[in-house]
């Protein structure tokens, strides 16, 4: 029976054509939004590789005022320090957990550039105030002072990326046109700022030296985090931008929860996602409703043949079974094609995701064409099946 | 299929010896088409009996319920009422799979527009009721559709598609089906009505063959008086009564 719906179907192939072209799309649609899903749900099953609850991001704008700078920073955190209900503060980069900014570069090691790394200017206390898992050497602390170049720390994927059969303490980045340079002295396991559903990208912590007047704007603005007490909210609040005032008087002043940032964050990169998934639902459901609409009218062209096949011993059920397997053949032509296309994503290596995501989106894809192409066919099969032999024969 | 209790000589109990050579028997059939306005008799107390290897034409003018009456016979319809006796067995409550399998193993149908799908080549048409038909391989399949084909004389064109044939030759290939299961029965639906005389006349001589060479038994609705005289009955229908 499987011989004999190959043969009609290939004997068919002019009129299956589109059927298959549509199988086909909408495969490949499924494809590459079930890529994009599980690509993000991959990442947001990976570790964050810091914590960012009850810390506090207080961004600060010295505006014109460029008198002691480095100064007024200074004392503003140890008083920032000694407020009741504060655990600790650390100075960072503009590129916060869940911030909307990014930095990124390339550096050189050995005469070989780097993937494009994220980095981050952060101080000594930043790894601790985060909880950053550090797998090998050291966070930053009073030992850089002394240190001929820049210290880092790496985040494993870094790692991976630029060292990947050696021990990456001791070792010298270098810029590729330039004098700046960095040693390595630590590795933390994960660090993904960007969002829950960002990858686990190659990223490095620089440390941050003093602050000059030069380096105190634009994306160098003097942002801080501090790690609150849990519980604390408005008051501390009020406490903090006091302080601010009293100490820089004219400096302005924004303070959010790294929580209110991630869910900020977490809105701008689910609402692509959700519209893609919509017009994706709406996609298929189109596709459903066609492929019903086309088997409906296939059956009602071939009452006839429904007919005959009754009359040379075919059961109601088995007329619906040939229906159900003749849209499972073309199915399986269309998805075919689909796979032999969605392969060519993982062996191009387009996009830079992981094969195995590829390899899950495209058996999620043929499952649900397969299971929807089944349940399209169902109904007009059973249809089908009703067929009473001696009016199908009678209508030609 | 609904069975009367009106006593009748076509009873399952009464006709199995009276009736060794039957090999359809209907008993007070009955077919009403029913819409939701009107009413439609189209057989009305038809008791019939079909001999083993007899050849019987069913006469009458259109709409006499010849054609319902072949439908009954191969069971592709079910009386209102009445009995259904195929082979000496009354066929009242069979199931749609023992229904299917009883025309796939007794029973073969020409029809007079041939039915014969498109899209499928002259071999894999004859194929077709051996598809139904458990524990057949594809290769006794294919053997016997050649050995079909051969008896209606179109080995030659078993690789043709229906559309290429001539309406005649696309006759002979809905013979070949029919006999391709080698059922006892061959049901005719007016299997030269679409023919000219010339290829009217070769069905119907390749009918004749099949029947005394084989013994088949066939039942031929014809409105062609010549053909009918050719053949061992005549039974007249008019109205959806027998009228001889």
């Amino acid at each position: 029976m499987i011989r004999h719906l190959f043969t009609l179907i290939w004997n068919r192939k002019r009129s299956n054509f589109l059927l298959i072209a549509e199988i086909v799309l909408s495969f490949f649609v499924v494809f590459v939004v079930g890529s994009l899903l599980l690509y993000n749900l991959n990442n947001y099953s990976q570790p964050l590789g810091y914590n960012y609850e009850n810390v506090w991001e207080m961004s600060l704008d010295p505006g014109p005022d460029t008198v002691a700078r480095r100064e007024k920073i200074q004392m503003l955190m140890q008083r920032i320090k000694s407020l009741p209900g504060v655990v600790g503060v650390t100075r960072s980069s503009v590129n916060t957990p869940f911030a909307f900014s990014t930095m990124n570069t390339n550096v050189q090691y050995n005469g070989k550039q780097s993937p494009t790394s994220d980095f981050y200017k952060v101080d000594d206390e930043f790894g601790k105030l985060m909880n950053l898992n550090v797998t090998e050497g050291r966070w930053f602390d009073q030992r850089d002072n002394a240190a001929q170049r820049i210290p880092v720390v790496i985040n494993q994927a870094f790692k991976d990326a630029v060292f990947p059969t050696e021990k990456p303490l001791g070792k010298i980045l270098t810029e590729e046109k330039g004098t700046r340079q960095w040693q390595v002295v630590g590795v933390v396991e994960t660090y993904r700022a960007g969002s829950d559903f960002s990858e686990n990208a190659p990223a490095y912590f620089e440390r941050r030296l003093d602050d000059t007047v030069r380096t105190m704007a634009g994306y160098d603005l003097p942002w801080l985090l501090i790690k609150v007490q849990p519980g604390q909210g408005a008051i501390l609040e009020q406490k903090l931008v006091k302080e601010v005032l009293g100490v820089t008087k004219s400096w302005s002043v924004k303070t959010n929860t790294l929580e209110q940032n991630r869910i900020s964050k977490l809105k701008v990169v689910l609402t692509p996602i959700v519209v893609l998934g919509i017009v994706c639902v709406f996609l298929i459901l189109n596709v459903a409703l066609g492929l019903f609409g086309v088997l409906w009218y296939n059956i009602n062209q071939r009452r006839s043949e429904i007919g005959l096949r009754r009359a040379l011993g075919a059961t109601g059920l088995g007329i619906g079974g040939q229906f159900i397997g003749e849209m499972l053949v073309v199915t399986t032509l269309g998805v075919l094609v689909g796979v032999v296309l969605a392969v060519q994503f993982p062996l191009l290596g387009v996009f830079g995701v992981a094969p195995a995501v590829y390899g899950a989106a495209i058996a999620v894809a043929a499952l649900l064409i397969y299971l929807l192409t089944a349940i399209c066919a169902f109904h007009p099969s059973r249809l089908a099946a009703g067929i009473q032999p001696a009016v199908a024969l009678r209508e030609e | 299929m609904n069975a009367t209790t009106a006593p009748s000589p076509f009873t399952a109990s009464s006709m199995a010896p009276a009736s060794a050579a039957s090999v359809i028997q209907l008993a007070d059939i009955e077919k009403v088409y029913q819409t939701s306005t009107v009413e439609t008799l189209a057989l009305n107390r038809v008791n019939l009996s079909i001999n083993r290897g007899e050849f019987v034409s069913i006469m009458g003018p259109s709409g006499c319920g010849k054609s319902t009456l072949l439908s009954i016979m191969g069971l592709l319809d079910e009386p209102t009422s009445g009995t259904v006796v195929i082979d000496g067995r009354p066929v009242t409550s069979y199931s749609d799979r023992e229904l299917a399998h009883l025309r796939n193993h007794k029973i073969g149908f020409v029809f007079q527009s041939y039915h014969l799908i498109n899209d499928l080549s002259v071999l894999d048409n004859v194929e077709l009721p051996l598809l139904y038909r458990k524990g057949v391989s594809g290769k006794e399949r294919r053997q016997r559709a050649h050995a079909a084909l051969d008896k209606v004389g179109l080995n030659a064109r078993m690789s043709h598609f229906p559309s290429q044939l001539s309406g005649g030759q696309r006759q002979r290939v809905a013979i070949a089906r029919a006999l391709v299961g080698n059922p006892e029965i061959i049901l005719a639906d007016e299997p030269t009505g679409n023919l000219d005389s010339v290829m009217g006349e070769e069905i119907m001589d390749l009918l004749l063959t099949l029947n005394r060479r084989d013994n088949t038994t066939i039942v031929m609705v014809t409105h062609d008086e010549q053909q009918a005289l050719k053949t061992e009955r005549i039974i007249r229908f008019f109205d959806g009564s027998q009228v001889s």
